[in-house]
């Protein structure tokens, strides 16, 4: 006797080619009724005899399409009668629901056959995609997710592809973005004339999924070198795309775990060790033993890599700092000066999304910065809250993040946020995650730091904002992702946040739970000459350590004395106590890396020197009258300014002193307090060699160890910091 | 007068003040019918438009290369009755001088306030001296107001500027802000940098024919990133600033070395003015004619699609120049 089901599924269900599926499936089964995307759920209605409906229920998350996530919300049973057969119906958009934002993945093998199928119509079809495989968050422009809603709605489907977008059992049913030659985007010009520009050392902008890359020959080092020039970038290094996983081993040797994320379908840039004998250009990474590595992660950077037959660099077409240019007009302008040619195409952009980075930290390959492929970012929090929260992220490495119930979805990386572009992304991506998921903030959190471009922000906008100390978002982000009942021990190590007396902190134990933090441990503080001129000009730290113990220090820059009559006096000299800037004045002693080019350089020049752990030096922890252990760096000195010694001795050294503070700090907090969990978290964490000696010193005395491995530990991790804080609180 | 050092009795209104009064400031300002005994004095003004501004001069170190507070309350006050599209006529002046202050030192800022006043042109019709404690005062406080007739031509107000406006500078700027840092105590006088406080009066004059001139303004506590904010808080407009505003190379190497950004330095002799595109280039050419407008130039335009103050960088960037704070707190590092 026939019986009827309507189940509706939740989870990553949309976008996903989910519901194609279903009615594969319903067919295989000879079932009746209907499957409908609603807001961010699909609604089934099965009709059949029993058996064949419990099998169908439990296969439809079994064999869910590899890139769905479904859970089945509820299921009931309902009146049989009026299907006669299995249909697909239209999306309906007014119903509130759980909405899962799907997003930009790599082409599925299946698409990949087609593209290098000569007798395929799609045959070097640079467009090319499926239910399983190509852009979704780029191009979605408002939910439910169907073609009208996407920058696709202005390519009208050719009789073919129509065919195949309605017939329920194609592999590109109900594909949103799909096309062909004669019906969708084209490329401005030929790739071959592209390549044949790259093979001549040309600098080339490509226009991709999220956003433009410059790209030219990585084994060319003029052509590394003009790319460098032209882009104010002399040497940060750049990131490379192979044509294929076993290129990547040609140059580079990735761990087991490192290659599995290269190759999957998020296609992230992951940092991988360099071989000996790599061929690259040396002026890719300059001074560095590691390159980021990544594969095609479109059809267009598939044919582009396989016609040029060999490693490109691909970095972010923008300007520095900038969030990566999307349309054709602004990259046509705003790069005019750093590209030779333009690859465009006419697919718009609807908002950015910056290559993803990986780098292997203590044991796990963790994020340094979430874009395309694994934007946007879900994280689920242990409760829910009263009020939808929009938490406005930091200053550097910008990220916005929506929050409701229990769920909380983070933007990919827009940038630094001093370019009037940052500001117009960042507004752009505030104003689309609360239209996407239907959800409406009735608060702003943001750093406290009022001179923040995001604060400032927050301030203008006609809601309540709740303001949240840098360095208590850093440690509620860690905590809150990790997970875990009980309280947390958060060693927040970064550049310079605003801390709650006023001065830059950077170098904090913090003791608590999310929303609730109490400073425990610190560094010796000290006042930094210029301000935010230290972040790129290591030599301002060092010098700093060296006046505040009294000593005078020889290869100074500052010959007349101009910066240290104005640091005597305290004219734009602040309080610190930054983890970030002592490693700055390390390299500057050790390495020399007097001024840098881009923020961390000196300190990732100093990792880069390390073989293995060094000597530590243990130096004093004093409990000071506020309560706080500091950690005083002057017994350092010596050893950082002794040029007489081995460069890499020193460099081992400093690093292992500075793990060896941290579980001093850890030991003596322990003593005078209980904690269940430590976390280690802020942007000098991304330092492997420090984080891996650290944890390990901490586990070896017993301690539970984290470090977040979802979301960046540097600044992107604030916006959810402050939305898990104010949860937590 | 035997004194060395002004003491509490030259306040007090008897001898020793009358004495300090006529030998000092009545010495150097006499010939600008200054008549130390009357309690008013009358001035004459034609029918036009009068303008009045007053304005405080509490500057450390008081005197700096380039010039000392003397000048500095004759300049401050007068390029303010300039910008507004006036010609500065009438003065007065208060003295606050703190017990102690050695009178040499007194004289040569009177001596320079009194040539900074016949430079521009203005007589001080009145003027009072208090003398406070020690300790009391940084030394001598000036206060001056002053009054001045209507130029004919364009009234300059900041409701005049429109989108698309052109913004010009005079000359280079943060001189007088880095100039007077370095001159302070910490620092012991080094470099040669002057500070450019002079009359802004020859360049506002040479604009004013031109109707397509909006607004000027003289760009001293906050530099020109504080006259763009009070443009954009005022107008809505946002101000765009290129890449080529003129820094001096001593002011830039010394704002590198103490991380300070000099479009947030004060100026005390340069005009900033929004004035029509078409008329830009003849404006600069004409500010260029004169000695105190060399390095005059188109720095920047009004964009009322932006409402913000941004900086576009040689490196093809654009940042914000955010409104000054009281205590700016490094924010990236």
């Amino acid at each position: 006797m026939a019986k009827a089901n309507r189940i509706t599924l939740a989870g990553h269900v949309q976008g996903v080619g989910f519901r194609p599926f279903v009615y594969r499936l319903a067919h295989e089964y000879a079932l009746t009724g209907y499957v409908q995307n609603r807001l961010g759920q699909v609604d089934v209605v099965a009709c059949g005899d029993v058996e064949s409906l419990e099998r169908f229920r439990d296969e439809l998350i079994s064999r869910a399409p590899p890139l769905a996530r479904p859970v089945i919300r509820n299921c009931n049973e309902v009146d049989a009668d009026g299907y006669d057969a299995f249909e697909i119906v239209a999306s309906e958009a007014d119903e509130d629901a759980d909405i899962f934002v799907p997003a930009d993945n790599f082409m599925c093998d299946d698409c990949r056959k087609e593209l290098h199928d000569p007798d395929d119509r799609r045959y070097r079809y640079p467009f090319i995609n499926c239910t399983q495989c190509g852009p979704r968050y780029t191009l979605i422009e408002a939910l439910p997710y169907d073609r009208p809603n996407t920058s696709m709605a202005s390519f009208e489907l050719c009789a073919d592809c129509r065919r195949e977008y309605s017939d329920a059992a194609n592999r590109r049913f109900h594909a949103e973005p799909v096309a062909c030659p004669d019906c969708g985007p084209a490329v401005s010009r030929p790739i071959e004339d592209v390549v044949a520009e790259l093979r001549d050392g040309k600098v080339v902008a490509v226009k991709g999924i999220g956003g433009y890359h410059l790209v030219c020959d990585a084994r060319n080092e003029q052509a590394v070198a003009s790319l460098r020039a032209r882009k104010h970038r002399p040497d940060k290094p750049l990131a490379v795309m192979f044509p294929s996983l076993d290129t990547v081993h040609e140059y580079v040797g990735p761990t087991d775990a490192e290659t599995e994320l290269i190759a999957s379908p998020g296609r992230p840039i992951v940092l991988a060790t360099v071989r000996d004998d790599c061929a690259l250009a040396p002026n890719v990474a300059p001074g560095l033993a590691e390159i980021g590595v990544f594969l095609p992660y479109s059809p267009l950077h598939e044919l582009l890599l396989a016609d040029f037959g060999g490693p490109l660099v691909a970095t972010s077409g923008n300007i520095s700092g900038e969030p990566v240019l999307t349309s054709n007009d602004e990259a046509d302008r705003r790069l005019a000066n750093v590209a030779d040619t333009f690859l465009h195409h006419d697919r718009p952009i609807v908002r950015p999304a910056d290559d993803p980075v990986y780098r292997r930290i203590a044991g796990e390959v963790r994020p340094i910065r979430i874009g395309r492929g694994c934007a946007p970012l879900e994280i689920e929090l242990p409760r829910a809250q009263v009020e939808p929260v929009l938490a406005v992220g930091g200053h550097m490495k910008g990220t916005v993040a929506l929050s409701w119930d229990q769920r909380v979805v983070v933007s990919p990386h827009i940038g630094e946020m001093d370019s009037p572009r940052s500001l117009a992304v960042f507004e752009q991506l505030v104003a689309d995650l609360q239209s996407l998921y239907g959800v409406e903030a009735t608060r702003i959190a943001c750093d406290a730091h009022p001179g923040y471009t995001t604060h400032r922000w927050a301030r203008q906008q006609n809601l309540p904002v709740e303001t949240i100390w840098h360095h208590e978002a850093h440690a509620s982000a860690a905590a809150a992702e990790c997970g875990g009942e009980g309280a947390w021990l958060a060693f927040t190590w970064d550049g310079v946040g605003l801390g709650d007396d006023g001065a830059l902190w950077g170098g904090e134990g913090l003791l608590g739970r999310p929303g609730s933090w109490q400073r425990v441990s610190s560094l010796r503080s000290f006042r930094l000459p210029g301000g935010d001129r230290a972040g790129r000009e290591p030599w301002r730290s060092a010098a700093a350590l060296h006046w505040e113990c009294g000593r005078s220090w020889d290869a100074c820059p500052d010959q007349d004395g101009l910066a240290q009559a104005a640091w005597r006096n305290g004219l734009n000299s602040p309080q610190t106590s930054a983890a970030g800037r002592l490693f700055d004045a390390a390299s500057a002693l050790i390495c020399g890396s007097l001024v840098t080019s881009f923020e961390a350089q000196g300190p990732m020049f100093l990792e880069a020197l390390c073989r293995g752990a060094g000597n530590a030096i243990t130096v004093p922890l004093v409990e000071c009258d506020d309560g706080v252990l500091r950690s005083d760096w002057e017994p350092l000195l010596d050893m950082l300014s002794d040029s007489s010694r081995d460069r890499v001795q020193r460099a081992e050294e400093f690093h292992s002193s500075c793990a060896q503070m941290i579980l001093d700090q850890a030991v003596a907090v322990g003593e005078r307090q209980a904690f269940d969990h430590i976390v280690l978290c802020g942007g000098v964490f991304q330092n492997r060699v420090l984080a891996d000696q650290a944890v390990d010193l901490l586990r070896k005395r017993g301690f539970d160890v984290r470090i977040p491995v979802r979301l960046p530990s540097n600044d992107a991790a604030l916006s959810f910091g402050q939305a898990a804080h104010v949860a937590g609180a | 007068m035997e004194d060395t050092h002004v003491s509490l009795a030259h306040g007090n209104g008897g001898r020793f003040m009358r004495e300090l009064i006529v030998e000092v400031f009545a010495r150097h300002l006499g010939d600008m019918d200054l008549d130390v005994e009357a309690d008013a004095a009358p001035i004459e003004l034609s029918a036009r438009d009068v303008l009045i501004t007053t304005d405080g001069f509490t500057v450390q170190p008081l005197e700096f290369p380039g010039g000392n507070i003397g000048s500095l309350a004759i300049h401050g006050t007068t390029n303010d009755l300039a910008v507004s599209g006036a010609r500065p006529m009438y003065l007065t002046l208060n003295a606050f001088i703190e017990e102690g202050f050695e009178l040499e030192r007194l004289d040569r800022i009177v001596a320079s306030l009194a040539k900074a006043a016949r430079e521009a042109g203005v007589t001080i019709k009145a003027g009072d001296t208090k003398v406070v404690r020690r300790g009391e005062g940084g030394g001598i406080y000036l206060a001056t107001t002053g009054v001045g007739e209507r130029l004919p031509g364009v009234v300059p107000a900041i409701g005049n500027i429109r989108d698309g406006d052109s913004i010009l500078v005079s000359g280079s700027v943060g001189d007088h802000g880095t100039a007077v840092m370095l001159a302070r105590e910490e620092f012991g006088l080094r470099g040669d940098l002057k500070s450019d406080a002079g009359p802004v009066m020859p360049l506002t004059e040479a604009l004013l024919d031109l109707d397509g001139l909006r607004f000027m303004r003289d760009p001293t506590r906050g530099g020109i990133a504080s006259v763009a904010h009070e443009i954009s808080r005022v107008t809505g407009f946002g101000i765009r600033f290129f890449a080529n505003v003129p820094v001096k190379p001593q002011v830039e190497s010394v704002c590198d070395m103490l991380g300070y950004d000099p479009y947030y330095l004060a100026c005390e002799g340069r005009v900033v003015a929004v004035i029509a595109p078409e008329q830009a280039e003849e404006a600069v050419a004409r500010w260029r004619a004169l000695p105190e407008g060399q390095d005059a130039d188109i720095i920047g335009r009004v964009s009322a699609a932006e409402q913000r103050v941004i900086l576009e960088t040689e490196l093809g960037g654009e940042r914000f120049l955010e409104e000054l704070e009281d205590d700016p707190l490094p924010r990236i590092c």
